[in-house]
């Protein structure tokens, strides 16, 4: 019996510290307090473009971001309605990511992907009419794109990289024309 | 009888006594190993990744399934850990390295040559960071080379200088705090090559070396 007391102890320990690394993995992404979505909700109010500063030393809403790349974001809240993201993409590179809070990429419009450069996007919650954000004849409803978002509140995050070395005013002066809100038809987007 | 009765009843006592403050013992010691046993490999792996989690090419580090919705838990730790917004491996890769090819912690006390062969893709961005993902300051206000930007070979390959004094062609400033440890990033978009599955392939030779040249 004392013989094989330790054993019992050590297979006791192993089973716990199993049980405390499965709980500390699958708890971790709901307790990280300084997740991506906490620092951006900290820098303005929701369904509206915001353009994010050139990155300098300091002056970093993310890690690992890079200045070569422009960033505007729109913390989108679907309670009131879908809600519309339109952009005049002024090159191949933009990319229009869609993330949970969780920082799920659900969705990404990819310039080079895009047949025009005016992208037009409706986002609705899963069941949530679409028409209700003005789309009323199917000629215009093939130039939208509709994302359908697993969550009610996320980021839509434009990344503008660079096509090169004195093209950050171009990026700029597009992203500041990209619109992001709840009206129900998007104001039209003047040629950058 | 019952004076043998009353010699085994305390005998039994005593014994109860020390084997319950073994027991207490035992059972906290279980406990702590259990507690460094689970957070340290819970820690090890969503802070350093695994073969399950992580591809690795020489130096290079990259999360496979970061920001995939369906992505495994630790995946989803070491994201929320990052307070980063990746995109997902079918829009863009992303390569971290904290080491030069020969396994050697980069540090801003040293200097680097990275050579690069071409990357077949829309863009790439090669960027220069602290530990904890910051961008390095510097007077030239330099922090990283892209794909547009870089001298380049005529064959689409690149070399990138990381030195704290200032080098001819591309040259990342390591800046002036020679103690910081340094992290490199390749962010590559739209990668031409792909897997069934859509993920962006980036074959092994074509991602840089990291030698280092010399250290004050």
């Amino acid at each position: 019996m004392r013989v094989r007391l330790p054993g019992l102890y050590i297979a006791l320990a192993v089973v716990l510290a199993g049980l405390i690394h499965v709980v500390a993995v699958l708890t971790l992404p709901v307790l990280a307090p300084r997740d991506a979505h906490a620092r951006l909700a900290a820098l303005g109010p929701v369904n509206t473009i915001i353009q994010l500063p050139t990155v300098t030393p300091g002056q970093q809403v993310m890690p690992n971001m890079v200045p070569d790349v422009r960033y505007a974001v729109c913390l989108f809240d679907l309670s009131d309605g879908p809600v519309r993201l339109r952009a005049r993409i002024p090159n191949e590179l933009w990319l229009i990511a869609f993330y949970t809070p969780l920082g799920e990429n659900f969705y990404t419009v990819i310039g080079a992907d895009m047949k025009r450069a005016d992208v037009d996007l409706i986002v609705t919650e899963k069941d949530q009419p679409v028409p209700d954000v003005g789309v009323d004849s199917t000629e215009t409803f093939d130039n939208v794109v509709v994302v359908s978002s697993p969550v009610t509140k996320g980021v839509a995050l434009i990344r503008a990289p660079l096509a090169g070395p004195s093209r950050s005013a171009e990026a700029e002066r597009a992203l500041k024309a990209t619109y992001c809100g709840t009206r129900k038809s998007g104001p039209t987007i003047s040629s950058p | 009888m019952p004076i043998s009765g009353t010699s085994t009843h305390t005998s039994l006592w005593r014994e109860d006594g020390g084997t319950s403050m073994r027991a207490l013992g035992y059972f906290v010691g279980t406990f702590a190993v259990a507690l460094i046993l689970g957070i340290g490999s819970a820690w090890y792996m969503i802070e350093r990744g695994t073969v399950l989690t992580t591809t690795r090419v020489g130096p290079w580090k990259s999360w496979v399934s970061e920001g995939n919705p369906s992505a495994d838990p630790y995946t989803r730790a070491h994201l929320a850990r990052s307070g980063r917004l990746p995109l997902t491996s079918t829009a863009a890769r992303y390569f971290v390295s904290t080491t030069d090819s020969s396994g050697g912690g980069l540090s801003a006390s040293c200097e680097y040559s990275i050579t690069g062969g071409p990357l077949n893709a829309r863009w790439w961005s090669m960027a220069l960071y602290d530990t904890y993902g910051s961008l390095i300051p510097n007077p030239s206000k330099r922090y990283s080379f892209n794909s547009e930007g870089a001298i380049r070979h005529t064959d689409g390959g690149y070399r990138i200088h990381i030195s704290r004094k200032a080098r001819p062609g591309n040259w990342l400033p390591s800046g002036n705090d020679s103690g910081k440890n340094l992290t490199l990033l390749l962010r590559i978009y739209g990668l031409r090559d792909t897997d069934i599955s859509g993920i962006g392939q980036v074959p092994p030779e074509s991602l840089p070396k990291i030698e280092r040249l010399r250290c004050e």
